[in-house]
């Protein structure tokens, strides 16, 4: 009886275990800051430049990412939402869409819930105001003019703190919430920063799971409206874990890549050759085809592609 | 236009990230899995009239042959097409051949 008490308890405490030693969340924090109403408004609330200071490589490295650009694109990405909204939202007829100025935030998250998060903190004005900036860009001719909007453009990003805060905890009832002072990633402890006063540790921040937070499975189907873009988290569990993967998001792209915060997919070479084997093999014979044709001279290349990534390639 | 064309309905597919749901034939590479393909390439060769007999003769017995794996995002080579892999070798065809039709 007291072996059987003794291992009960062993395996309470081994269940308690993760939340006990990742315990960095909090209460669903009571008090919420005011929807942002501008676009300057919300870029100011999720603006990265406060941590350059202590983080310069980091940020630098995060600069050259399209982490950095998410709304904006290669820049691929805004014309995109633009094209969403013309051919898709406009002529939807249960959308409520006719013109920009019906545009709410709830219709720009088929692409905010992974380029912009943050969009849920902000009103209605600011999902108009980003399409209007959109068009105003593509359409203006001036450099300096459009170069302006374009910087506007990419004032609205995946900066650092929606990794390392807001969605920095992934299961908030087994680990709380992420807490407004607190900066989520490896460490615990004290941070300067006058908003962002704590460091906690993110139980998730370092495992694909994360990355699929954004980087996904597939359709939205929690939207009215579902959309469907990156399919990277789906393809890593159900077609890479089961062929014997084993690696993690993060150690590829991050850590093996060496370009650390600089998270890059098929425009860096880097990735580019990590990401394939190619055996290339040739030879050359006399092909007696048929009466008609007779013997054609022939080369034969055969060639074997093995990916190693995490995921199919090309995803896009 | 983020959803596919026929929001997931019937046989027409299209190419993009958000065409993803309404694929029915997948092209990409697997991950961790070997994909072969095989490519045939004639040498150039010519038909000719030799003694008043008709004969095939090769023009050239060497090809270079430069393979390159593109992604090809937009369907097209319209500048954001990206070259994964590129090779490029000599195939000789340097044999004694005597036609026979």
């Amino acid at each position: 009886m007291g072996v059987l008490r003794i291992v009960t308890f062993l395996f309470l405490v081994s269940c308690l275990w993760p939340s006990w030693g990742l315990c960095s969340g909090g209460a669903k924090p009571a008090v919420k800051l005011p929807k942002a109403k501008t676009i300057a408004e919300l870029a100011a609330r999720y603006d990265s430049s406060s941590c350059q200071e202590c983080h310069e490589e980091i940020y630098e490295q995060w600069e050259n990412s399209l982490h950095a650009y998410s709304i904006l694109g290669t820049p691929r990405t805004a014309p995109t939402v633009l094209t969403g909204v013309d051919k898709g939202l406009k002529l939807f007829p249960y959308s409520g869409v006719k013109e920009d100025k019906d545009i709410q935030v709830r219709h720009l998250m088929f692409c905010a819930k992974c380029h912009l998060p943050q969009l849920e903190e902000a009103t209605d004005d600011v999902a108009v105001e980003i399409v209007k900036t959109i068009r105003a860009w593509m359409k203006e001719e001036d450099e300096d003019k459009a170069e302006e909007l374009e910087e506007k453009i990419a004032s609205l990003n995946i900066g650092c703190t929606v990794c390392h805060n807001t969605r920095a905890i992934i299961h908030k009832w087994q680990y709380g919430y992420p807490q407004p002072d607190t900066v989520y990633g490896a460490q615990e402890g004290e941070h300067e920063h006058p908003d962002f006063t704590k460091m906690a540790k993110s139980p998730q921040l370092s495992e694909s799971i994360f990355c699929g937070q954004c980087h996904g499975e597939g359709p939205n189907f929690e939207l009215d409206e579902p959309s469907q873009c990156a399919t990277l988290y789906g393809s890593y569990l159900f077609a890479y874990i089961p062929e014997g993967g084993h690696e993690s998001c993060q150690e590829c792209h991050m850590r093996k890549s060496g370009l650390g915060h600089d998270m890059q997919a098929y425009r860096s070479e880097t990735m580019r050759k990590m990401a394939l084997r190619v055996d290339i093999d040739s030879t050359s014979y006399f092909w007696r085809k048929n009466k008609a044709e007779g013997v054609i001279p022939m080369a034969l290349v055969n060639v074997e592609f093995f990916n190693k990534c995490g995921h199919a390639i090309p995803d896009g | 236009m983020p959803y596919p064309g026929r929001f997931g309905a019937g046989a027409e597919m299209g190419r993009g990230p958000y065409e993803k749901c309404g694929l029915v034939r997948d092209t990409s590479l697997p991950p961790l899995r070997t994909v072969k393909e095989s490519f045939e390439i004639p040498f150039p060769y010519a038909d000719v009239e030799k003694d008043g007999k008709k004969t095939r003769e090769l023009t050239a017995d060497e090809l270079n042959v430069n393979t390159t794996l593109w992604y090809v995002p937009f369907g097209e080579f319209d500048g954001n097409e990206v070259a994964f892999f590129s090779d490029e070798r000599k195939i000789e065809l340097k044999s004694e051949w005597i036609w026979r039709k």
